[in-house]
């Protein structure tokens, strides 16, 4: 019957992902309320296809990969969305060079390499959120970004590039960024 | 790194790869002999150190306005929702042929007889939209309890049912009386309609019996024309009631389409007796006063005992 074990299964899956996908997405789409909806919709879309998931599946590397497959759609829905990111990274107070000197705080260092994530082209933000971030190996991030693991390492080694050198002057970032 | 040296700018890849600790043993090597002699590459190779230690930092750090709470809370309450309105449902053989068994959190709430599977997909999707999905695992519990049915080897079927897609309130009123029909009984429609306290509606009565959402488990093949046909079944299906019938040991004429009264036991109204046929004036009353009968077995397993005027257990009919 439809509540056999799949229910509780389920309710696991949501006690163990739920948070570490919604977290996932505020940083993959730069707005908490679009992660809320992403969040919830990537469970959603789980639930009706978990029963024919094949048992010894990578539960939490499937979740990610179908919220990046939403955040892909949702961002192809919303192409304002980075101009006005980068409106507003461009706008922020902390510029030129950061680099932490010793007693930095290192939460004044993440929300800086935040703002240079935010301003990443979408497969270098997300290849380096999953890696970085959430630690995948690069097969899942393949998956979930539909290309080569090949590929997705280069999306996350150029994101540390791009990082490195938004960390001297977050000017670069802005100016090196695809159209 | 100096951007005029093409070594620097080649092996910026392999400073990022051993600052990620992700290196291979060449590029690694091929990293360590160029820092040993270039300077501005040992600073960006420090540099990358730095950042990956600032990056693991992330995964500690919390994210501005990321509070899953409430999310989570929407979440749980869609999926109650999605999941009261979810049905799992497969295709099965079955001695009646090809049939369609979906059952919902709250009981089976369709079996269907299917000529094609693609028109059952679509009737289902018809009915519960997207909240249909296959899985006959989750209903396979129901198949093998309707086999055993359907081979004699039971003969309840004590499911819990939804009825959501019943689709009146007059109709649910028929469906529960006609459930109340116990095995190897027959009544007609205007029986049923009696028995709701409606003598009147027979024809509605037919009606709702013709959209059974789920024959077999609601007995709608004990249901017959007071003339003693067996009208109707799922469409033009009457064989299948023929065979239902016959597994219950009710004498169905073959290809008759009928059932003889005089080869039946009968219980007037709510007697807690049964008779033969031939009793009293039994055989000049409406059908929709009785229930019929096929075997003594199937009268006295609802607790029924023997008349005790026309004793059918002295003079029991013929087979």
């Amino acid at each position: 019957m439809v509540r056999d074990m799949t229910e509780d299964l389920f309710e696991t899956v949501v006690a163990a992902h739920h948070a570490e996908i919604h977290r996932y997405l505020v940083r993959a789409t730069s707005r908490p309320g679009d992660a809320d909806d992403l969040s919830q919709e990537t469970f959603v879309r789980a639930y009706k296809a978990y029963r024919s998931l094949p048992p010894d599946a990578n539960v939490r590397a499937w979740l990610f990969a179908i919220a990046t497959n939403l955040c892909r759609n949702h961002y192809r829905a919303e192409g304002r969305r980075r101009q006005a990111m980068a409106a507003a990274a461009a706008g922020a107070s902390e510029r030129g060079p950061f680099w932490p000197e010793g007693e930095a705080i290192a939460s004044q260092a993440s929300a800086r390499i935040d703002l240079i994530v935010a301003a990443l082209p979408f497969k270098q933000r997300l290849a380096f959120t999953l890696r970085k971030v959430h630690e995948l190996d690069y097969e899942a991030i393949a998956a979930s970004l539909q290309c080569s693991g090949e590929s997705a390492r280069a999306h996350v080694f150029q994101a540390l590039r791009k990082i490195r050198r938004g960390l001297d002057d977050l000017d670069v970032v802005h100016t090196e960024r695809q159209p | 790194m100096n951007p005029e040296n093409a070594t620097c700018r080649d092996i910026e890849p392999d400073l990022v790869a051993v600052a990620a600790g992700e290196a291979g043993a060449s590029a690694a090597r091929g990293v360590e002999r160029h820092v040993a002699v270039c300077r501005d590459c040992r600073a960006e190779l420090a540099r990358y150190r730095v950042l990956e230690g600032m990056v693991a930092d992330l995964r500690r750090a919390t994210v501005a306005g990321a509070d899953p709470t409430l999310a989570r809370a929407e979440l749980e309450s869609r999926l109650a929702d999605i999941r009261s309105r979810m049905v799992a449902y497969g295709i099965f053989s079955s001695p009646l042929g090809k049939l369609l068994i979906a059952r919902s959190e709250l009981g089976v709430s369709m079996i269907r007889y299917i000529d094609s599977e693609r028109s059952a997909r679509s009737y289902l999707a018809r009915l519960a939209g997207d909240e249909a999905v296959e899985d006959k695992a989750a209903v396979e519990g129901t198949y093998r309890d309707l086999l055993d049915y359907l081979s004699a080897r039971s003969t309840r079927l004590s499911w819990p049912l939804d009825l959501r897609w019943a689709g009146s309130d007059f109709q649910r009123r028929v469906l529960a009386a006609t459930a109340e029909l116990p095995y190897g009984a027959i009544t007609s429609y205007s029986g049923i309609a009696r028995r709701i306290g409606a003598p009147a509606s027979v024809r509605a009565v037919a009606q709702a019996l013709r959209h059974n959402p789920i024959p077999i488990a609601i007995p709608c093949h004990r249901v017959i024309g007071s003339s003693g046909d067996l009208t109707g079944y799922a469409g033009s299906k009457i064989g299948l009631k023929e065979q239902l019938l016959s597994l219950e040991g009710v004498p169905v004429g073959l290809r008759a389409h009928r059932i003889e009264r005089g080869n039946m036991y009968v219980r007037f109204e709510s007697e807690t007796e049964y008779c033969v046929p031939t009793c009293g004036s039994l055989s000049e009353m409406p059908m929709a006063e009785l229930t019929l009968f096929g075997s003594r077995r199937h009268a006295e397993a609802v607790g029924l005992t023997p008349c005790s005027s026309c004793r059918p257990d002295l003079h029991p009919l013929s087979a």
